[in-house]
Parts: structure tokens; C-alpha cells; sequence
């Protein structure tokens, strides 16, 4: 009897793994049942999902109030989730074709942006006509375009610079022109002096994260896949070059190896690097530690040694998506269309609170732009940055950059090792890709 | 005669009852527990891109053995389960045998101090493990380590992918000892001191009467154990997941992938990557019927001779 019993029990367990699987449909049926049907004097209730309470949810604050102010009768809920969680939502939502749940705009990171578009067909609005694209920078309306239509607003840019401790640079010698305009052989170069002067590391690099390979992809209009979406690994020249660097700064010991967001955060804020190497988005966490006012420049990043790689890139950055079975829908665009594709005004604000760029062009010659700013030594960085902007090759990622980042760094320990070459290594990737994307 | 249609309607009627009584509970088991388990099967044989849904049979399995992530997630899962099921079972049969011994005193603050991690919260612990153990020198346990001489250099415990799995490991042992702990000391309440006097004077020492008596009177606990053990460990997921750099948007899970277990790779293939939920849901299939197996081998290794009881 014990063991009939106990039989039992574990069979149910065993099957509690198929079932645990459809969990999340529960928390993610949530619905709000509210949202009005009149159109004409632009009322109802609009529900956006965001993620970033200091950055994209703050922001949509803003917008929020500024459309209520001529639209007092439209309710905006703007729910703030963590990105994980966000997508895991939608991604139950959208597939299991209940529309009860799902926001009316919601913000997908662009990597993601095809991801979305190709999967569920249908699902999201198709702006084309909609908005004007012509103001926003080409990158962005590129990335969320799928088949001649254009779905998104192009919102937050992901420009990337190369920030650095002018202190730190001038003991080993350096002036800022300098840095303008360099290699990535000449960024370690600097680097090693840099470690030998001051005993500080040139950058900090967490061996597990995508980002450094992203950024000197784009520099060069190369991505993981060729223009028709199929793998590109083994034969792309722009990536093997890519990969080489990021082993030679992993193991050359001009890097502090870090572990995750905050290890890297607290890496230059406690002063331990010289520089940072991301979007302009990370321009918020290097100022959070004012203490360093003044001791802060930004170039534009260093390119590759390769025909074609320019001084400037992208390192992720986001955009709004307007659901098609919104039962407010065109409240909804026109909410995005009159805040986030108008309104320039709004775009000085959220620089200035927030840090930041939209990629909205005209905004780009206001005043915020031109403002000075104290912390990095009274450099113009924004006009900067949005001069770096325009220059960002355009490209399509493709709808499986998560798939091919981890099929590449599945091999990262091997390659920093020399287990494996480079060469060998992409062979094994590209293999491993072209299976999991099948 | 008439007697016996009367206990006959009476225990219709009471029959009646009795299914009425347990009919909610049996169509919630319906509704939330045999319709999922079905419905992810018809879903295992299908390929999904997101809403694109169409019927491949079996194809999603055969796919499983070409694919090197998938055997790499199976890997990892089975060296956690070959080497960290018996430490921590072992562990606390140990434990559970010294904190049965009468001459010991405040037994509960031990028993309850052991017992204390397996309340905690499954992604709390594993945060505050990440805190601990992290790679710089100034990590807790590497300045720990280092201050009392044993290690020079910091290790990389979460940037290198055999200390990770250490460090995995090291976690589920934390969290799960005092918990099987519990099963092993409740079970000793039932074996007869008389077994031991007996020893006693027959001049067995405590290692003898552990291996002799404890372990074979314990033999049902330890398949229970072992088996729900196994269990959990091919369900493994929040240890890896949250001790990973990045947590779920990391790009990989654990350095070179070496902590993607089999739960973890259900949840990349669903919300990670372009969600295909039907290759994920033949996945989850693949750790039922290892579980199964597993299962079926156990409780032959522990032979049938418990049947009597």
C-alpha cells in the first residue's frame, strides 16, 4: 500500500513539470476591461507597459502628462514591469490569442523588434502612414520595418561613445584629441600605458555579455546574419575581427573582469576603470557618482581595423508598439504620434531630466542639445552624441540576435583559453545556430 | 430480501455523495492539471513561430538529439544530479544520525537552524549567494577565503565555468540539506532503540550500527529522498537562472553556458529567443520521461523487499 501510495505522489510530481510550463498564462490573463468606444473627441483608457522606472517609465510620465493636457478625457496607465517579465507577458499573451490582457502600447527593445513582428503576424499596428518617418534617424525606422511596413515610434536612441577619466588619461599622457577617431589597437595601446601609469585598468569587460561585439558589428554595418537573414558566423570577417579584439582585451590585463550590470556600474563609479564603452544611455549611471564631476570626456568609439568601420554605433535602445486589437488604437497613435513624433519641446525635457536621446532629428537642434554640462568637463556631449547618431550604419538584426549572442558566447571560456580558435569557434556557432533557429 | 435493497440504495446514496464531494476537486485536477498535461503533448508535436502553429509528429523529439544546446543543457543537469544528490543526501542522513543521538543537548535550535534555509524564499537565497560569492577580492567568500590563507588568489566563482557549478551546487546543498534532514530524523523516531542495545552488547561500534542498522532501516526514506531529489534537480531553475550574470536577459546562462539546465532552456526556447513553444513543451516531455526512468531505476536498486509493510 506504502508503495502504491508513494507511487502516486511521485507521478503527480513528475507531471507538475509539464504543467508548471503554463503558469504564467494565469498571471499574464490579468485584463483591464475598461477602454470606451467613442473616437472622435479622443477619449478612453490607454494601458502602456514599460520597463526602467527612472528611464522609460518616468518618461512615458511625461508624455502622459503633456497629451492630458489637451486630451483631459483619456485615462493612460503606464505599468512599470522589469524587461524579463514584460516580454514573458506578452509573449503568453500574443500566443495564446486572448487579446483581453494585452496593453495598447507596449515598448520592445529593437534586438527584439523583428522577433516580435515576424512571430505574431498581425498583432502590432502598421503605422506607415501614420507617422512621419523621415524625421527619425535611419537606423531605427530600418529595424522595425518587416516587409515594406513600418510598425513602431522610434524612440530612445542607444548611440555609443567611448567615456573616459581625463585624470587618469593625462598621468599616462594623453590629451583628449587623442582619443578622437581611434582603433581599437590604439584604444588597447592606450590602455596599457594607462595600466602601467596608473595602475587602473582601461575598461571593464564582463566575459558573459554581448554587448562590446554589438557594438563593433554595427561600427561596420555587420551583424550576425546577411541581408537575407541567414546565419553569417564563420565567413563574416567584420565578426572575427570583433571577436579577436575582445580576446585581446580579456586577456591582454588592461580589463577589470566584472560579473553583471552592477558589478560593472560600481567598477567605474568607485573609480577603478578609465573609461566605459556603451550607449548613451549609461550617460545617467556614470553621472550618479558626482563626486567625479569634471573628471569625465566622451569620443566617439574606436572603430575596427577593417574597410568600412566607422567612429560611431549602437548599443540597444527601444521603441513603442501600438497593439492592433487596441480597442483604443488610434487614440493610442495618436497619443505617440503627437508627443513622441511632434512634440520637441518634450525631447529637451527628457534629455535634460532623464539623459535622454531621442531619435527624433529636429529636437536635435534645440536647446538642450547645445547645453554644456559640467560633469564631463563642459563638453557639448549631446550635440556630440547626436552627431555620432547620424553617422550609425544602418542594419537589420534579424529576429534571432538573442539565439546567435548566446550561440557564440556558449563558447567564450573556450576561445579566451585558445581551446579553441576563433576561426573554429564560429564554425561551431554557426552550426549550432543554423539548428536552433530552424 | 428487502433488507438488502435497502443497504444497497443506502450505499448508492452514499456513493452519490461521495462523488459529489470529491467532483470539485476532481474537475479542477481536469481543468488545471490531466488538460495541460495533454494539451502539452498535442503541443510537443507541433512547430511553433510564436502564432505560426503547424502538426510536425514526432519530428520536435528527433530534433532534441541534433541539438547541442539541448545536450549541453541535459549535460549540465546530469552532473548536478550525479554529484550533488548524494553529497547533500549523505549530508543529511549524517546529520539527521547526530542530531538523533539523546546524549546531545538543545537539539531543537540545531534541528531548527538546519532546517531554517529550507523556508527561505528560492531567488532571496540565491541573491544573496550571488553577493557572496563574487569573483572580485572583494567578495565574501573570497576575502574569507583568502584572509585565512587557503586560496591566494580571488577565485572566479561565477566568471568560470567549473567554480560556477560549484557555486550552484554549493547553493542547493545550503538550501535542500536540512529539508531531507527532516524526512531522515522523523523516520529514526521509528526504528526501536532495542535494535541498537542489541548492537550495544553484540560490540558493534556507531559506524556498525550506522551502515547496519540506520541505513537499512532507513532504506524507504532514502528511496522517498533520493527520488524527489532527483526530481527537483532535473526541474532545476532558479539557482542557475538568478546566479547567472544578467539573470534571464544574460547572454548566456552562466559562463559558456555552463549553468543552462534543462528548465532553463524550456524558458530561453519560450520567452528568450523567438518563442517556440512547441519544441519547449517536447522538451519538458524529455524531462518526464528521464524522471520516469529515473524513477522506475531507483526504486529497482532499492529492491522490492519493503513490499511486506
Amino acid at each position: 500500500m506504502k508503495k502504491v501510495i508513494s507511487l502516486l505522489l511521485i507521478s503527480v510530481m513528475l507531471f507538475s513539470t509539464t504543467s508548471c510550463g503554463k503558469k504564467a498564462d494565469e498571471s499574464a490573463s490579468k485584463s483591464d476591461k475598461e477602454g470606451t468606444e467613442t473616437q472622435a473627441e479622443k477619449s478612453g483608457k490607454l494601458t502602456i507597459w514599460a520597463w526602467d522606472p527612472n528611464f522609460n517609465v518616468a518618461i512615458m510620465n511625461e508624455a502622459k502628462t503633456r497629451y492630458q493636457k489637451d486630451n483631459p478625457k483619456v485615462e493612460i496607465e503606464v505599468v512599470d514591469l522589469a524587461k524579463a517579465d514584460l516580454e514573458q507577458k506578452l509573449h503568453t499573451n500574443l500566443a495564446s490569442g486572448v487579446k483581453e490582457g494585452l496593453p495598447d502600447i507596449v515598448l520592445i527593445e529593437d534586438y527584439n523588434a523583428q522577433k516580435f513582428l515576424k512571430s505574431y503576424p498581425g498583432a502590432f499596428a502598421d503605422l506607415t502612414n501614420k507617422i512621419n518617418y523621415k524625421d527619425f534617424a535611419d537606423y531605427k525606422v530600418s529595424l522595425m520595418t518587416l516587409d515594406g511596413k513600418t510598425y513602431g515610434v522610434p524612440f530612445d536612441s542607444g548611440v555609443a561613445g567611448l567615456f573616459y577619466r581625463t585624470d587618469y588619461l593625462e598621468q599616462a599622457g594623453y590629451k583628449p584629441e587623442d582619443l578622437n577617431n581611434i582603433t581599437w589597437d590604439k584604444f588597447i595601446e592606450i590602455g596599457k600605458k594607462v595600466k602601467e601609469k596608473t595602475g587602473k585598468a582601461m575598461i571593464g569587460i564582463d566575459p558573459n555579455d554581448g554587448g562590446f561585439i554589438r557594438i563593433m558589428l554595427q561600427s561596420a554595418g555587420q551583424w550576425y546574419f546577411d541581408k537575407d537573414g541567414n546565419p553569417n558566423l564563420a565567413n563574416n570577417a567584420v565578426l572575427k575581427e570583433a571577436l579577436k579584439v575582445f580576446k585581446t582585451i580579456y586577456n591582454s590585463g588592461i580589463a577589470k573582469v566584472t560579473n553583471g550590470w552592477d558589478e560593472g556600474c560600481k567598477a567605474f563609479n568607485s573609480g577603478d576603470v578609465a573609461s566605459v564603452i556603451s550607449g548613451v544611455w549609461m550617460t545617467g549611471s556614470i553621472k550618479a557618482e558626482a563626486s567625479q564631476s569634471g573628471k569625465w570626456r566622451v569620443a566617439p568609439i574606436p572603430r575596427l581595423n577593417i574597410e568600412g568601420s566607422v567612429n560611431a554605433s549602437n548599443l540597444g535602445g527601444s521603441s513603442w508598439y501600438v497593439l492592433d486589437s487596441s480597442k483604443n488604437k488610434d487614440v493610442a497613435i495618436d497619443f505617440l504620434n503627437s508627443i513622441y513624433a511632434k512634440d520637441n519641446d518634450f525631447y529637451q525635457k527628457i534629455l535634460v531630466s532623464n539623459g535622454a536621446v531621442g531619435t527624433y532629428i529636429p529636437a536635435q537642434s534645440g536647446s538642450a542639445y547645445s547645453q554644456p554640462d559640467e560633469f564631463f568637463s563642459g563638453q557639448k556631449v549631446y550635440s556630440d552624441f547626436s552627431e555620432w547618431m547620424k553617422k550609425i550604419p544602418p542594419i537589420n538584426y534579424g529576429q534571432y540576435t538573442y539565439e546567435a549572442d548566446s550561440a557564440i558566447f556558449a563558447l567564450m571560456p573556450d576561445i579566451f583559453s585558445n581551446k579553441l580558435s576563433v576561426d573554429d569557434a564560429l564554425k561551431k556557432a554557426e552550426d549550432q545556430l543554423k539548428n536552433q533557429i530552424k | 430480501m428487502a433488507e438488502v435493497t435497502k443497504s444497497n440504495s443506502f450505499e448508492k446514496t452514499q456513493n452519490r455523495y461521495g462523488w459529489f464531494f470529491i467532483s470539485f476537486a476532481l474537475i479542477l485536477i481536469v481543468i488545471f492539471l490531466l488538460y495541460p498535461i495533454v494539451y502539452s503533448f498535442y503541443l510537443s508535436t507541433t512547430e511553433t513561430k510564436g502564432m505560426v502553429q503547424k502538426f510536425v509528429g514526432f519530428s520536435n523529439y528527433a530534433r532534441l538529439f541534433k541539438d547541442p544546446m539541448f545536450i549541453k543543457a541535459l549535460k549540465n543537469t546530469f552532473i548536478f544530479l550525479i554529484i550533488q544528490v548524494p553529497i547533500m543526501l549523505f549530508l543529511s542522513l549524517l546529520l539527521a544520525t547526530i542530531l538523533n543521538d539523546k546524549s546531545i543537548k538543545f537539539k531543537g535550535i540545531f534541528r531548527t537552524g538546519i532546517f531554517l534555509p529550507a523556508v527561505t524564499s528560492l531567488v532571496a537565497y540565491t541573491i544573496l549567494f550571488k553577493m557572496m560569492f563574487n569573483s572580485g577580492a572583494d567578495g565574501m567568500v573570497n576575502k574569507a577565503l583568502m584572509s585565512m590563507h587557503i586560496i591566494k588568489e580571488p577565485i572566479q566563482w561565477l566568471l568560470d565555468p567549473f567554480w560556477s557549478k560549484v557555486t550552484v551546487m554549493l547553493a542547493l546543498t545550503w538550501r535542500w540539506t536540512g529539508y531531507n534532514m527532516i524526512f531522515f530524523l522523523s523516520a529514526m523516531q521509528n526504528i526501536p532503540d532495542e535494535l541498537y542495545e542489541a548492537a550495544e552488547i553484540d560490540g558493534a561500534n556507531k559506524a556498525h550500527q550506522f551502515w547496519y542498522i540506520t541505513v537499512p532501516m532507513l532504506k524507504p526514506t532514502i528511496v522517498f529522498t533520493t527520488v524527489t531529489s532527483t526530481i527537483g534537480t532535473l526541474q532545476l531553475f532558479d539557482e542557475p537562472m538568478n546566479l547567472s550574470t544578467g539573470g534571464p536577459s544574460g547572454t548566456t546562462t552562466g559562463p559558456g553556458n555552463s549553468l543552462l539546465t534543462l528548465s532553463v532552456y524550456i524558458y530561453n526556447l519560450c520567452f528568450k529567443y523567438t518563442p517556440k513553444f512547441g519544441y519547449a513543451a517536447a522538451v519538458s516531455y524529455v524531462i518526464v520521461i528521464i524522471a520516469a526512468i529515473l524513477t522506475v531505476i531507483e526504486f529497482k536498486v532499492a529492491g522490492d523487499n519493503n513490499e511486506s509493510k
